[in-house]
């Protein structure tokens, strides 16, 4: 419809799966994203953050066949700048919805660019200020007259105020330009509570407020980063306290569930109008425009600590107390959850396995995810040490590595790795955040990686590596490639193969890219729509044909066109003529491999 | 017991003033300052400072660059490098610390507690020293 509208002067790409405009992303610069969010590989508000992810720069239209107001007003939030719905908008519609989207990036980049200026620019001052104030307050308070003193300790005090403010505006700009590394380890909930609740109460002392800790709370283990969490009960404290009347309480409670810990911060203040809650966790959002300079603080915090709660995998939101007042909560992965997460159980008991060295949980699941479409399966390791002790005690065919990890680095990693005999030989794969970090480095130069990624990573990069190093091995099972949506048939061909099945041909075509098969076999209905896209690419990577076996479950003969390749075989229309028409087509793969060896 | 020489480099004379005051508050400190990275490069070579604190934003030679200065000269390449910055990223702390600086302080600091975390960062005293 676009590349039609010859009044547009832009070229149009198009890419049909997420992965290919990550990759896209990656490697050239574009001036607008138009993503419908129903692809194959990524799906609503996930597809938007991954595409918002790869170019956090480039403006983010939505176009989508879903008429969803809450996933509209959710993909303007993740930082999308318009959501269409096809047919509701015509072609000079969007035209001009792309012109203004790409007007509001600029606009909203520019002001990116200056709040971090001036905020650098602010602490050269600030630091004069506060330090001088500081000095004046250190040594010279006490010889001062009553009313100088404390003119001086106002100065004092709003100096400090005001590198807080700057502070929490820098720390919202990096975290939304994904610029914040989060260290994850094991956090017992109770003590870090606990610590936050002692460094606020004094500032609860100011308000006449009291904070107590519920006597039901348990101790509780997550995975966080615990800097970023203090931050985050910091936060929730502070906001409880500004907003509770004199002589109150804030009770804070940890509850432990099955998978999560939900931490929860009560107050006993007026509540949330009902108009500002939507607006909650936005920045500078304040209910009344009086409440920033009343209660004294930034309207930033509630907003970092939903970035913060995001990024820790967890889940922050609100509710109206019963009897008056809000309850904020926090809720955040067990440890033992997570701990739990570590070997794949989902996959195939004889799968190959491989070690995935990453901290960040959400990356992890999503390539547990991707590599199992091509039959391997992922364990995680969080740490240095957890992922020496699980190569040691399982032998992997490959490794994984994070060049940042909370306990060291990816390539000392590496070195001790090498360093043990069962894997001086075995296929390493360097994944990166920080491309400033590349494989030129020194150290790495003698490691033997594979490959290097960079993040946001190209999966058909890293499943086409992984195939060709992993997946091949002589005395491995026979693979098949399954395209069709029959579980009964795919239950059937994993008895005497490993069996990647697919149900698009799309899916096939990327199952091709990232590993070999030795046979594939379609349903009768996909051959005949397919032949011409997938036939050709029905090799492997030697660029052998790969033979293919049809199946037809309601026993329809082939199409014509598909007869013609050479390489198909006939029908089979119950499951046990299929199986043994495979095992033959096996078979005889095996015994062509042999003669060729004779 | 010799006096510990702090050189100290910022363009910013208000900021000079500050640090001076605050490192004053150790009694072993001896402070001199200057306001950029080429007086930075003949001060270090004529007084050798034990320690020199280094802003990371000047204008001409900036704070990275004067560090690069100082390592190639025989007289200062051993002197103990702490950059000064209001810019305290996590990775940039690790790229700092990467060009072979011996620390990174963020501003604003607590001028109450400069001298002692410039005395954290301190070689070990003389009298341990091979030389």
């Amino acid at each position: 419809m676009l590349s039609e509208q010859s009044s547009y002067p832009a070229e149009l790409t198009h890419v049909d799966c997420m992965s290919a405009a990550e990759k896209y992303l990656a490697e050239r610069s574009v001036d607008i994203i138009l993503l419908d969010p129903g692809l194959p590989d990524a799906q609503g508000l996930g597809a938007i953050r991954r595409a918002h992810a790869a170019a956090p720069r480039v403006p983010l239209v939505v176009l989508t066949g879903l008429d969803d107001e809450s996933l509209a007003e959710q993909a303007l939030q993740e930082g999308a700048q318009d959501y269409l719905i096809k047919g509701q908008i015509e072609t000079r519609g969007i035209l001009r919805a792309l012109r203004y989207a790409t007007e509001r990036k600029r606009l909203e980049w520019l002001k990116d660019e200056f709040v971090s200026t001036v905020s650098h620019e602010l602490r050269t001052p600030l630091t004069s200020i506060s330090g001088s104030l500081g000095l004046l307050m250190g040594n010279a308070a006490g010889n001062l007259p009553a009313p100088m003193a404390r003119l001086l300790a106002i100065a004092y005090t709003n100096s400090q105020r005001l590198v807080r403010l700057v502070n929490d505006i820098l720390d919202i700009e990096k975290m939304e330009a994904g610029r914040v590394i989060f260290n994850f380890r094991r956090v017992e909930v109770r003590s870090l509570v606990e610590q936050a609740i002692e460094a606020n109460r004094g500032f609860a002392e100011g308000y006449g407020v009291r904070i107590r800790l519920d006597a039901r709370t348990a101790a509780a283990d997550v995975r966080a980063d615990p800097d970023r969490l203090l931050q985050v009960v910091t936060n929730l404290l502070s906001n409880a306290i500004k907003f509770s009347p004199r002589d109150n309480e804030v009770v804070v409670a940890i509850d432990k569930g099955t998978d999560m810990v939900r931490l929860t911060v009560r107050d006993h203040g007026p509540g949330i109008p009902i108009d500002f809650k939507p607006l909650v966790f936005e920045k500078f959002a304040q209910a009344d425009a009086r409440d920033a300079r009343q209660k004294g603080g930034t309207g930033l915090g509630l907003s970092i600590a939903k970035q913060i709660v995001d990024r820790l995998s967890g889940e922050v939101g609100f509710a109206d107390a019963p009897g008056g007042g809000t309850i904020f909560h926090v809720q955040l992965p067990c440890w033992d959850h997570v701990a739990n997460l570590t070997i794949d159980r989902d996959a195939k008991p004889d799968a190959v396995r491989v070690l995935l060295c990453e901290d960040d949980l959400d990356t992890a699941l999503n390539l547990r995810e991707h590599l199992r479409r091509i039959g391997l399966a992922t364990d995680f390791a969080y740490s240095v040490s957890d992922a020496l002790a699980s190569a040691a005690a399982t032998q992997y065919r490959a490794i994984l590595v994070d060049i940042h990890l909370p306990d060291g680095d990816g390539i000392s990693l590496i070195v001790r790795l090498r360093e043990m005999p069962q894997y001086r030989d075995t296929s390493i794969i360097v994944v990166s955040a920080d491309p400033g970090r590349g494989r030129d480095d020194l150290r790495s130069s003698k490691l033997n990686v594979l490959d290097w990624l960079n993040k946001p990573i190209d999966f058909d990069r890293l499943m086409r590596t992984l195939a060709k190093s992993v997946v091949h091995d002589p005395s491995r099972r026979p693979r098949i490639l399954h395209v069709d949506d029959d579980n009964d048939v795919a239950r059937a061909l994993s008895e005497i193969a490993d069996v990647v099945t697919v149900n698009s041909i799309e899916a096939a075509q990327r199952a091709l890219k990232a590993g070999d098969f030795d046979l594939a076999v379609l349903d009768v209905a996909l051959a005949k729509t397919a032949s011409p896209d997938l036939l050709p690419e029905l090799r492997d990577s030697k660029g052998n044909v790969i033979p293919v076996v049809v199946f037809s479950a309601k026993g329809a003969d082939l199409a014509s066109d598909a007869q013609e390749q050479a390489m198909l075989a006939k029908s089979h229309s119950s499951i046990d003529s299929l199986v043994a028409a495979v095992r033959d087509r096996l078979a005889s793969r095996s015994a062509g491999v042999s003669r060729e060896i004779a | 017991m010799t006096d510990i020489r702090i050189l100290l480099v910022d363009d910013e004379p208000d900021i000079r003033a500050v640090v001076d005051v605050s490192l004053g508050l150790d009694p072993e400190f001896r402070t001199r300052a200057c306001a950029s990275g080429a007086d930075a490069l003949v001060m270090a070579a004529q007084w050798s400072p034990s320690l020199i604190l280094l802003d990371v934003m000047m204008p001409v030679m900036d704070g990275p660059a004067t560090l690069a200065n100082l390592r190639k000269d025989p007289r200062t390449a051993y002197i103990p490098v702490l950059f000064l910055t209001a810019r305290t990223q996590i990775g940039e702390i690790e790229h700092f610390v990467s060009l072979g600086a011996q620390g990174v302080l963020a501003k604003p600091f607590d001028p109450m507690t400069l001298a002692a975390r410039v005395r954290s960062h301190l070689p070990l005293p003389a009298g341990r020293h091979a030389s």
